[in-house]
Order: structure tokens, then sequence, then C-alpha cells
């Protein structure tokens, strides 16, 4: 057996060495222990160092400050090695040297042999130690019983606190949980009836909470630790027992408090001891409770995202009308889960009102304001007499109570069928292009402010013919702003050059392979923003 | 991503406020949020975007709304040095009439500095 030599800092005087060549070592503030150490957050006896073949291994005695090695609560007997360093209260124990490293072949001896043999030995000296500790073993013994089933984070919190009630019998007790940002909120709490809601004071909750001390405060205008802090003193409590929850992977998840005036209740260090050992089975299973809720929100949220997505793609037409005056496709590539380009047409018998429109943002709020953008401009074609008049309409219904100043880009058109004219009006798109004779001009004319920020504005009216076999090409900025991985953009001169190359295909063909294009050029690079294509091609008048 | 600064410099009460690289859907969030807490009572507020190389539609939206809350807040704005990329989203969006934008940061400060700026 190798001697273990320990580096001890207590919390006050000098750091001292100290050597073991005894097979088993006690720390702990008791003179009872192999190794005392003067520190009032250290239980009677802490934790124990013993020899396991060639292994140094230390274990925690149930302790009411839980043993960290390295910053981590013990699970159970650990091996130890030097380097490692170990707070038991608020002293150090660094590892100096250690065991030689080899394989292992012992049985670790398990924490309920260790208390077993703790309550023996306790019990030869003292008959009400145990009866205390079999008092302790069945309400765990309980509480983990109730534990192992299905419970809700309410139920587990009125257990915890309903069992506290009845061992501990405190005027007031509360668990304090932290919420997503780290605040501690009261989670649950319950009061004898008569007594007064009580404030717990800031230090108090700091010393459980960051230093993860358990605590018990007998007096509270006597205990140094909250020596000025008004709060406790204020209040008249005179006697109170905290302890945090901690959990091995999320540190410290709140804390359970209990107090009482000190004419009903002084609360005693086995009460402590008791309220330490309900908080680590609450802490285990609160972490559980915690992680399943926060899967199923998330499932939840998917759910949803793809149901907003099924919605909205639903909204966009990509059934095309087959006429013999015109070809007409269209295509939307979102960016996000739901995105803010929408395109739309409506034909009756002598026309065909189109729009392709861009809403500024991302996400639900842009998948919103376009939904509301595509219901206005369905309805105001019914009544309007041109793509100017639609735009002016739906600009003074998008201006109304615009608060988060989303804007909508939009470029509206009518067909003639008779005659090929075509009127039309932009709110602030980007131009779109007309394809004749395979080559593509912009449409520069009728531009307005995009939709929604000025209220009152009248759209300028457009006006223009397409030839039989001319394409009307509408996109949005999602394909010349499109980036490949060197972040250079796809620009107006790519689709231009490309628009030469497919302008004789057929409406769906140029609309398809304009986006394979942009798609070809981006490669690897994440789409950033919503694309959306539509191309008519006039073909003849109606026979 | 594309770096991304907003320098800030005070210059006789005026806020000079310079963004760099991009603002679009991926950084607008942050440019947003830090943007309008400069929208404090009063504040005269210079945006330099000399050094944005891009501006799109949500980029658009963060400015509108700028403006909107410095307005309530009895504030002024002046864009200035816009790059011929950032002008013509502007033009396009027909955006160039909604705002007060000066050709560099010295007429913009000048412009806040002069008779009838708040």
């Amino acid at each position: 057996m190798k001697p273990l030599h320990l580096r001890v800092t207590p919390p006050a005087g000098a750091p001292f060495g100290h050597e073991c060549s005894e097979p088993s070592l006690v720390l702990g503030r008791s003179r009872s222990a192999d190794l005392t150490i003067l520190d009032q957050y250290l239980s009677r006896r802490h934790a124990r160092f013993f020899v396991d073949g060639d292994e140094w291994l230390i274990e925690d005695m149930g302790s009411h400050n839980p043993t960290l090695l390295n910053e981590r609560p013990l699970s159970g007997p650990t091996r130890v090695q030097p380097g490692d360093i170990l707070r038991l209260g608020a002293t150090h124990v660094a590892i100096e040297t250690g065991p030689i490293k080899t394989e292992t072949h012992g049985i670790f001896k398990s924490a309920l042999q260790v208390a077993a043999q703790q309550a023996v030995q306790e019990a030869q000296r003292d008959q009400p130690a145990l009866n205390r500790l079999t008092e302790r073993l069945k309400l765990l013994n309980e509480v983990h019983r109730a534990l192992a089933g299905p419970i809700s984070l309410e139920a587990l919190l009125e257990l915890i606190l309903d069992r506290a009630f009845s061992h501990l019998k405190p005027e007031e007790a509360a668990i304090l949980l932290k919420d997503p940002s780290g605040e501690l909120a009261r989670a649950a709490s319950r009061r004898l009836p008569g007594a007064e809601d009580f404030l717990y004071s800031k230090s108090l909750i700091r010393e459980v909470t960051e230093k993860r001390m358990a605590a018990l405060v007998e007096d509270a205008s006597a205990d140094e630790r909250f020596a000025g802090s008004e709060s406790i003193e204020a209040s008249g409590i005179r006697s109170l027992v905290a302890a945090p929850l901690l959990d091995s992977a999320e540190g410290c998840l709140g804390m359970i408090v209990l107090n009482s005036r000190l004419h009903v209740k002084r609360f005693a260090e086995e009460d402590l001891e008791l309220l330490v050992s309900l908080a680590s089975a609450a802490a285990m299973r609160i972490r559980n409770i915690t992680l399943a809720e926060e899967a199923a929100r998330h499932l939840v949220f998917e759910k949803e995202l793809d149901l907003a997505r099924e919605v909205q793609m639903s909204m966009l037409p990509r059934e095309f009308p087959k006429r013999s005056e015109f070809e007409l496709a269209a295509t939307l590539k979102t960016a996000r889960a739901v995105g803010g380009d929408l395109y739309d047409f409506v034909a009756d018998g002598e026309r065909l009102w189109l729009l392709l429109g861009d809403v500024s943002g991302k996400g639900f709020p842009a998948a919103l304001l376009m939904a509301v953008t595509k219901t206005l401009f369905r309805a105001l074609v019914q009544v309007e007499a041109s793509p100017a008049a639609v735009l002016t309409a739906m600009n003074r219904e998008l201006s109304r109570d615009n608060e988060s100043g989303m804007f909508v880009t939009a470029f509206a058109a009518c067909l003639e069928l008779r005659s090929g004219e075509l009127l039309f009006s932009n709110a602030g798109h980007n131009r779109p292009y007309v394809l004749r004779d395979g080559a593509p001009a912009r449409v520069e004319e009728a531009a307005g402010t995009a939709l929604g920020v000025v209220a009152g504005l009248t759209y300028p009216a457009g006006r223009l013919r397409l030839e039989p076999g001319s394409v009307l090409y509408l996109y949005t900025d999602g394909v010349t702003e499109a980036l490949e991985p060197g972040r250079e953009q796809y620009s107006e001169a790519r689709l231009e050059a490309c628009l030469r190359e497919v302008a004789t295909l057929s409406a769906r063909r140029i609309v398809e392979a304009s986006l394979a294009a942009v798609q070809a050029f981006s490669g690897t690079a994440p789409q950033s923003d919503d694309i959306a294509i539509m191309a008519l091609r006039y073909l003849s008048q109606p026979a | 991503m594309a770096p991304l600064k907003i320098l800030e410099e005070t210059n006789g009460g005026i806020l000079v406020v310079a963004p760099a690289g991009r603002i679009d859907a991926v950084t607008s969030d942050e440019i947003e949020r830090r943007l309008l807490g400069l929208a404090t009572a009063g504040a005269r507020l210079v945006v330099d975007l000399q050094a944005v190389e891009y501006i799109s539609s949500a980029g658009l939206r963060v400015l509108l709304r700028l403006a909107k809350k410095v307005k309530e807040q009895s504030g002024r704005v002046v864009l200035c040095s816009l790059g011929p990329a950032v002008h013509q989203v502007f033009e396009l969006a027909g955006f160039l009439a909604l705002f007060e934008i000066e050709p560099d940061r010295g007429s913009a400060v000048a412009r806040l500095s002069g008779p009838g700026s708040a």
C-alpha cells in the first residue's frame, strides 16, 4: 500500500501537509475524525479516503455540503490521483502523490455498506443517533420510491414540501428554482396558517446556491455569516435550514429552505442532514423532468413550424392555368422553414392578374405579413381597375398601425388577354424583365415606394405591350443577391446572361432553369434569402 | 460570416454610428438591437453607411424602425456615405425620399448642427 499525501488548506490558518499510511482516513470537524479540520462548513465526519487494492478512493460520508472532486460532486467512491483537488466545505485538499496506477480488481464498497457501517459505529456510541438514522433512511426510501414512477414537476415539488413538513415541522418551506435565464424564482412553497410571508435574504440565497453550501442558521442575529443582512433580522426569523439542489451535470438547480420562528421550532444539525438528503433526491429527479419537458416543447415547436410551412405553401397556387393565350409558371424556395416571398395570380375570362412580392424580414412575422398581403391582393383585384390602384389600396391597408417597420416590395401586373397589353405598377420591387426576341430588357417604369411605409401614396401606372412569344420575368432579390461560398453575389449581370440562354424555352422551363442556375452558382453556400420566380409568356389572342 | 462592426463616436453631442459589412436577414437582428438602443430622447444620430457593402430589405427595415423611433423621441437621424450598391437598394425600394441623406459624414454632421436641428 502506498501512503497518501495530502495538502490541506483550511479556511483559516496555514495550509499543512498530511501523510496517511493507514488503510482509511476520515476527515471532518469532529475530534472523532482521523484528520480534524477547523471548518464550520464541514460535517463532523465529512469524507473518507480508503484503500482498495493499490488505489486510494474518496467517498462522501453523507455530509451536508457534498464533497467536490475537481469541482464535481462525488457520485460514489471515486479513485483519486495526484493533482486532484477536493473541496470539503470551505477546505481544499490537494492530492500530492498517490498510488501507482494499476488495473483494479477490488469490489467497491457501496454507499449503502458505508452507511450501514456508519450506523453501526454510531449506534455503538449513541442510541438516539441510531433512531435518527433509521428515520432518515425510512424517509429517503419513501421519497425514492415515490420518485421512481412518472411524476410532474409540480407533483414532485409538492411531495418534497410535504415530506419536509411532516418530518421537519417548519412554519414555512419553499423551493426556489433557477429559470432559463439563471434567475432564482419561487417554484413552490407552503406555510402553516398564520405564518407570515417571508422574504429570504440575498446573502442566504447566495451562500446556498453560489457556494453550494447547506446552511443551518440557529439564530440569525448571532450568525456571522448573515450579520448585517437586514432582511433576516427585520422579519423576526430565528431559525432556518437551507440546502442547494445540486445536479452533477447542471450544477445548482435551486434550493430548498425551511424556516420557523425560534420559539416554534429550532432546527438542529440532524434536520439539516435530512434536508440535504431530501434535496439531493429531489435534484436528481428535477433535472430528469426538466429535460423531458424541454424535449417535449422542442417537438411541439418543430411541429408548429412544419404546420406553418404547410399552411404557407398551400397559400401559393401550384397549379397553373393551361390556356391558349398564355403560359404561366412560378416557384418559391424559402430560406428558413417559413419565409416572406410570395406570388399569386387571378385569371378571369379577359384578364390575368399577377403579383410577386417580398416581405422584409423572415420567419413567422414575415410569413404572417405575406399571408395578409396575398389576401389583400385577392380581394382588391375584384374591385380595383388597375395594378396601380390595387397597390395604392394595399399600401393604405398595410401602412395602418405598422409599428414593426415591416414592409412589402411588390410588382403587380394585369395582362389583357385580347391585346397582350400589360398594365403594371412597381412598389419598390426588383425591376422585372421582358424577354423579347431572346434578349432581356429591364422594366424601369412606374416604380414607387415599398408598401406599408408611407400612408396615402398613389402608385404610378405603367403600360407595355407583350408581343406574342415574349415573356415577362419576375423575381425577388433572393435571386440576384444569392451568395456563393466566396460571398460574391449572383448579380443582375449573371441573371441577364442566364435569361438570354433560356428565353426561348417554355415559361415553366425558364423558371426551372433560372432557379437551377442560381442554385448551381450558390453551390455549398447556405441560401440566405427566400427566392421567388414567376414567368409569363403571352402566346396569342384568344380564338 | 463577414465581419460586422458598429463603431460609435460622439461628435459634439451628435452620435456617429458606422455599421460595416453586410446588413441582411442574418445580421439585422443584432444591428437593430444596437441601433434602437441609441435612439434615446432627443438623440441626434448619423448613420454612416460607407463600410456597408450590402443591405437587404431586412436592413432597410431596421433603418426605417430607427427613423421611426428617433422621431418618436423627438430626435433626428441622417444617413450618409451610401456606396453605389447600397444606394441602388434604397432607390429600388423607393426609400431615397424617406430619409435625410448626405454624401459624406462631414455634411451629415453639419446638417444636424445647423439651424432647425433638435
